[in-house]
């Protein structure tokens, strides 16, 4: 099936009336797909290199935006955004996804199944003209579409640098309100998404904060189930992901015993295995 | 005035590990003064004319002013290196009456010569020995087959160190090797400081033969724990001992701390080729696999190999032996090896590093990964991370255990496998597996759970459970319970890719 392309000019009635609170919208809107989508939704964004944490959260607030049939926005990037998006679609949601190329063109090449279920089922939109190729200063004005298509966003996790900021940054200034998903002080991969809060970001502190600040869209979350979490194992690795070598040393346990901790607690949901060795919350 | 006349003497060529039969006449008559070798002989053998002339005359005896011509039979194998020289230098001197030709009887000779006369090692010596054993025959060769009889029972030898003590029918050898002392053969585990996920991951991989692959960043002690693996290892066993010297003598190598029972340790470089890895060449020598035959194969770098290279480990790995086939004919080498392979998890090495960021994008990380083939992953058991030391802890001595106490746990866990099964636990499949485990109930329960809620495929849940069996013996449970497939989950390896 050939999905329908569309070429929204500023001006035309259909032209997404969001976007006119950018300070420099793009003249023409190219998408393909379901032009009933391009209202504002929940913006989901992380970092490429994402840990399980990060793609966890994606993962789950996206799956909650999909119940309340809430749109759920990204950039259809590796990590955060495909976690979000394919959570989305796979929760029977909406998912709107918003290119730094044309919105023909399958990037990156690993989303291109993806990108085609967007495109039939759902939309994929650009402020740039059919067939043009990824480049790296096309990002930045992909991220300000998110930020317009956003009602709220949120930013599950982020290094530094982090394309992130823009968007988070581009939200904020046209009245958007920004939510971040804050890490430990210790991970790398969280120190964008903490700045942020430094910044005046809000954070998500429980899970409960986000279905106040989701409130805005009408949307309610679903309680926590807070399974057994009283092992000091497992406390230590939810506090702060570690390899099994320092876990054993931390709490002064063998490494055997360790192991079989490990797997227990694997078993039982409340720790993962990351891909660098660490076990952490998942 | 030259004597004219004819002799033989009796050596051998190499094929595979195995020692030829091959007879060197020689045939001093009148005509234009010549030096002729016909026979297959390729061109090691071909110099060995100028080499005999100048070695016969340091040695004091007189190079016949004749027509020389030098046959090896049989005609039509083809004859390789340098160990012809002693032969022809013998079978010459008996020729022309200089030595006496009995001399030549019921012996072999083996050796290169040197242009003043010595008499030089050769690769594969202890294959000839073992070719002049079982012939009953006396071996003549360069100084060292001493050491050799020691470990070949029957075999008469007698060194040689210089072609003028060839007419005396005593030894003759005034140069001693030095003995070959197994003196710290391998590091000891001991002096690795923390890392004991690995050192416990070393000593399953050990007891259990099962292949380990090491991730973490540069410098965080990959090759300093292989280094030390085959410490963990009982040593050889006589048979054992002698294919792998035979196979060491071949290549060139020094056969005596195969000898003396020390497990091979190889670690070739990732620019390594694929002749180099599993044999090649003409003739055929054995490779890295074969050289490392009951002992350790240590892949480090190993996205950094060829991919055909790697594709290549996977027969010998599976049959246990490599076969070369040549247009002259085919040579089986064997491969039953120990395999542990170590990676960056990303080229910059710092990907999951809790301090240093990683610099390198998904993509890159991705096709660094895709470097190494599925079919190799899939026959390596366990993989762990080693995180870098922390600078304190090397500081802090703290006592770590011994090589020699982990051996005692990892001996007693490969009897009971061995007393049960027959072969180690990693060699186990299907039914066999299943049987040998005699899963608990809280075992069974723990493996399906956690392979259902971790998404695992069947052929992980296999590796999981073998590495769950070899736990279960270290630890001297005839049952497999929940304990062991809690702590064998946690060395399972994603599916087909590295981390």
């Amino acid at each position: 099936m050939k999905s329908p392309r569309f070429e929204l000019k500023m001006g035309d009635a259909e032209y997404p009336a969001c976007l006119l609170d950018l300070p420099r919208p793009p003249k023409i809107l190219y998408g393909i797909g379901d032009v009933s989508l391009l209202n504002p939704g929940l913006g989901i964004i992380g970092s490429r290199k994402a840990t399980p944490y990060g793609l966890s959260c994606a993962r789950r607030f996206a799956g909650w935006a999909a119940t309340r049939s809430v749109t759920v926005v990204s950039g259809a990037a590796i990590g955060c955004d495909q976690a979000a998006q394919r959570a989305a679609i796979g929760g029977g949601g909406r998912s709107l996804a918003v290119m730094g190329c044309g919105a023909d063109v399958d990037y990156p090449r690993g989303a291109a199944t993806l990108l085609e279920q967007l495109r039939t089922e759902h939309a994929v939109v650009s402020g740039f003209p059919w067939g043009t190729p990824p480049k790296r200063g096309h990002f930045p004005q992909r991220n300000h579409l998110i930020a317009a298509f956003s009602r709220a966003l949120l930013v599950v996790e982020a290094a530094l640098p982090s394309g992130t900021f823009i968007t988070a940054e581009a939200a904020g200034s046209i009245g958007r309100d920004v939510f971040a998903v804050p890490g430990s002080i210790f991970a790398p991969e969280c120190r964008g998404t903490n700045r942020l809060i430094s910044q005046g970001v809000q954070p998500i502190t429980d899970v409960s904060d986000l279905s106040i600040a989701l409130g805005l869209l009408h949307m309610t979350v679903p309680d926590d189930d807070g399974e057994g979490r009283e092992d000091p194992l497992g406390r230590a690795l939810i506090a702060n992901p570690m390899r099994p070598d320092d876990a054993a040393r931390e709490l002064d346990l063998d490494i055997v015993t360790v192991m079989r901790a490990l797997g227990r607690l694997e078993k039982a949901g409340i720790v993962g295995r990351y891909p660098d060795g660490r076990y952490g919350p998942c | 005035m030259t004597r004219y006349g004819r002799a033989s003497a009796d050596t051998a060529t190499l094929v595979g590990i195995e020692a030829v039969p091959v007879e060197v006449e020689v045939d001093v008559g009148p005509g234009l003064p010549t030096f002729q070798v016909v026979g297959l002989a390729d061109t090691a053998v071909l110099e060995a004319r100028e080499r005999v002339r100048s070695a016969v005359r340091s040695a004091g005896y007189e190079f016949p002013n004749a027509r020389v011509v030098v046959n090896l039979a049989p005609g039509r194998l083809r004859k390789h290196g340098t160990g012809f020289d002693l032969p022809i230098a013998s079978a010459l001197l008996a020729s022309t009456g200089q030595i006496d030709p009995g001399l030549l009887r019921e012996t072999l000779f083996v050796g290169e010569l040197s242009l003043d006369g010595q008499v030089r090692p050769v690769a594969g010596l202890l294959a000839h020995a073992r070719g002049a054993r079982d012939r009953r025959l006396t071996l003549v060769g360069p100084p060292g087959v001493d050491a050799i009889a020691a470990a070949l029972p029957g075999l008469r030898v007698r060194p040689l160190d210089r072609l003028s003590g060839i007419g005396r029918q005593e030894s003759g050898c005034h140069r001693v090797q030095a003995a070959w002392s197994p003196r710290a053969a391998h590091p000891d585990l001991g002096e690795v400081v923390g890392q004991h996920l690995a050192k416990r991951a070393l000593e399953i991989a050990a007891a259990g033969a099962h292949n380990l692959l090491l991730l973490g960043p540069p410098g965080s002690g990959k090759s300093m724990l292989a280094r030390r693996f085959c410490g963990i290892l009982p040593p050889l066993t006589a048979e054992e001992s002698l294919t792998v010297a035979m196979l060491h003598s071949v290549a060139g190598f020094d056969e005596r701390p195969a000898l003396a029972g020390v497990r091979p340790f190889r670690d070739p470089h990732h620019t390594c080729s694929i002749a180099g890895l599993v044999g090649g060449g003409a003739p055929p020598r054995p490779g890295e696999v074969s050289l490392a035959h009951q002992g350790l194969l240590f892949l480090d770098e190993l996205p950094e190999f060829g991919p055909s290279a790697l594709q290549a480990l996977r027969q010998p790995m599976e049959d246990g032996f490599v076969t070369l086939v040549r247009a002259d004919g085919r040579v089986r080498f064997p491969s039953r090896f120990a395999l542990i392979a170590a990676a960056n998890p990303c080229p910059c090495g710092f990907l999951g590093d809790p301090e240093k960021s990683c610099a390198c994008t998904a993509a890159v990380i991705a096709r660094y990964q895709g470097r190494v083939g599925g079919p190799l992953l899939d026959r390596i058991d366990m993989s762990v991370w080693m995180p870098r030391t922390d600078p304190g802890s090397l500081l802090n001595c703290i006592a770590e255990e011994s090589s020699a106490s982990v051996l005692e746990r990892v001996m007693e866990a490969r009897e009971r496998a061995i007393a049960r099964d027959g072969v180690p636990s990693s060699a186990l499949t299907g039914r066999l597996l299943r049987e040998s485990c005699a899963m608990t109930a809280a075992a069974v329960d723990e493996l399906t759970d956690t392979a259902r809620l971790r998404a695992v495929s069947g052929r992980a849940v296999t590796r999981v459970l073998r590495v769950a069996r070899t736990i279960a013996d270290l630890t001297g449970c005839d049952r497999v319970d929940s304990d062991h497939v809690s702590e064998a989950f946690g060395y399972r390896k994603a599916e087909g890719r590295m981390t």
